[in-house]
């Protein structure tokens, strides 16, 4: 059985998700022992060939899948601290690793998702046709979450978050991305009828309701990924010395932070402006 | 050895109790395997179940007018005409086979009471909203709503027999071991609680099982972000013509406390006897 990780990027204007893309990749190589490919579109690669960045990520990945860039037209705001932008975001092809991945078992993660250990490694051979991340776990206090990060919405499912995803590709998985990307384009329907709003697609809320449907409208006390530790977007990763990654932590979500640092510990670092600030460094982690 | 459910309802002004049993009565025969699904009603006027149009669905009827509703509940123990008993809420439902937690606790207990409850998204109920009167006179945190007992049983007799105590001298129990939170009502969730913690029999009576299972639909311990006075203000009540329940987007499988009485409507009653006659 082939192993390996995949991740997408397709840049806007504000975030270069490819360049967050080969740390992300090449940390998840280093760590997990297994090759890596890349979700991308042609726009994203020219982008890639001007910034100088392309060799880099064909030394990181073994497959850059070109698809069509999937449409804009999903917003959301991004801290960078305590400042602050709306930016267009394209998520909405999540649905489509079951038929891109070139690997029998996979394990999908977001761009801004740092592998540190090896701790996923432990899932590979998990006899769970898909896993998707708990929860997740703040990484000053969980009290700095909202309910609806919890759940999907106030009387709604579980909340699981698919920024790390493992699944073997077979019949039932096929079923599972397929409902998926039915829950995509019913994304109205499915907001009515399990009361999230829906201003904004989520992949965590499709996944979430792809699972809850699939596991007979019910919570299955199943095995799932482990919860991601998540530094939040008005949190700042500040510095990066070898693998310890120093970070600022705003308490109170405002402008007072405190410093912590983290060492071999896999990480979802949310304020992308900053980890863009130090990519270089994390590049010679790669 | 003999079991069965048994159901105690009384008249009320504004709730109809005896629907309520009837479709709880009708999910157990739905539901329950043979020998798993006797129902035994206790009533304080048989009269009302004139209306009724499936009283097969009892299989004995008590009458018996000696307490109110409440009280009733806490002589379960004399009013059984079974060796093996559960004791039942009226405003439950009954979704799939639960013979197998009868014959446990036939094979394993005298005396079990339900410790926990679950949300309709089956989580454990950890908000003690409804309870303070427990948490702050360290009460084991019981549930009379499924109850098991055996007829036979000194153990059951002495716990009943002091439940019964606390229920007809609530004033002076309550004084005496409730001081630091004196229940409204000292219903039988108290009674029972705080019988158990005097004869020092929890452990015995209520040790820690994964089951039964019983979704608890009272509105603020749903772990909601906010208050509710109902939970249907909330969520639906979707029963569809198999008997299979939905609330809000969940499928429930464990036995459904419902709460809100008005559920049990007409319409649900033909439904649950639709399935009852074609069984």
């Amino acid at each position: 059985m082939t192993k390996g990780i995949l991740i997408y990027a397709h840049n806007n204007r504000s975030v270069d998700y490819a360049l967050m893309s080969i740390v992300a990749g090449g940390l998840a190589k280093k760590q997990l022992q297994v090759p890596a490919s890349l979700v991308t579109d042609q726009s994203t690669i020219d982008w890639m060939h001007e910034s100088k960045i392309y060799d880099k990520a064909q030394e990181v990945f073994e497959n850059i899948i070109i698809v069509p860039r999937p449409p804009a037209n999903n917003y959301r705001r991004l801290h960078d601290g305590v400042d602050h932008s709306t930016v267009t975001f394209m998520n909405g092809n999540r649905y489509s690793a079951w038929k891109q991945t070139p690997y029998d078992r996979t394990l999908m993660i977001d761009a801004d998702f740092f592998i540190f250990s090896k701790t996923l490694g432990e899932y590979w051979d998990v006899d769970n046709d898909i896993l998707i991340g708990e929860s997740i776990n703040d990484i000053y206090d969980n009290n700095r979450l909202g309910y609806c990060d919890r759940y999907i919405s106030e009387v709604g499912t579980k909340l699981y978050w698919a920024t790390t995803v493992m699944f073997t590709k077979n019949s039932y998985t096929k079923l599972f991305f397929d409902l998926v990307q039915i829950i995509l384009d019913n994304y109205q329907y499915f907001a009515d009828t399990y009361r999230f709003d829906s201003k904004q697609y989520r992949n965590d809320v499709a996944f979430s309701i792809a699972k809850h449907i699939l596991d007979g409208f019910e919570n299955i006390d199943t095995l799932s990924l482990p919860p991601v530790l998540t530094l939040l977007d008005k949190d700042i990763l500040h510095d990066v010395d070898q693998d310890k990654l120093t970070v600022l932590v705003s308490h109170k979500l405002d402008a007072n932070f405190c410093a912590a640092t983290l060492k071999n510990t896999d990480i979802h670092i949310m304020n992308k402006q900053s980890i863009v600030r130090n990519i270089s460094k994390l590049m010679e982690l790669v | 050895m003999k079991f069965g459910y048994l159901i105690i309802v009384a008249e009320h002004d504004t709730i109809d109790y005896v629907q309520l049993a009837y479709g709880l009565a009708l999910s157990i025969k739905n539901t329950q395997r043979p020998g798993f699904d006797q129902v035994a009603l206790v009533i304080d006027n048989k009269q009302k179940l004139q209306n009724i149009k499936s009283d097969w669905v009892f299989d004995h009827v008590i009458e018996w007018d000696q307490e109110t509703f409440w009280d009733g509940r806490s002589w379960m123990d004399q009013l059984s005409p079974f060796d093996n008993t559960v004791c039942l809420d009226a405003d439950m439902l009954f979704l799939r086979d639960y013979s197998h937690w009868a014959e446990y606790f036939i094979e394993n207990s005298e005396l079990y009471i339900a410790n926990k409850s679950f949300t309709y998204r089956g989580e454990t109920v950890t908000d003690q909203y409804y309870r303070k009167a427990f948490v702050k006179n360290q009460l084991p945190n019981l549930y009379s709503f499924y109850t098991f007992f055996k007829k036979d049983s000194e153990l059951a007799k002495e716990f009943f027999n002091l439940g019964r105590d606390i229920i007809k001298n609530p004033v002076e129990f309550a004084n005496m071991f409730l001081s630091e939170h004196k229940p409204k009502i000292l219903g039988t969730d108290e009674a029972f609680a705080l019988a158990a913690k005097i004869l020092d029999i929890t452990d015995v009576i209520s040790y820690d099982l994964d089951f039964p299972r019983v979704v608890h639909m009272k509105p603020m311990i749903q772990n909601w972000p906010w208050p509710a006075d109902a939970w249907s203000d909330h969520v639906g009540f979707y029963l569809n013509n198999k008997g299979h329940l939905k609330i809000g987007n969940y499928q429930q499988q464990d036995i459904v406390h419902y709460v809100e009485k008005d559920k049990m409507n007409r319409e649900m009653i033909s439904i649950l006897e639709e399935i009852a006659w074609k069984n």
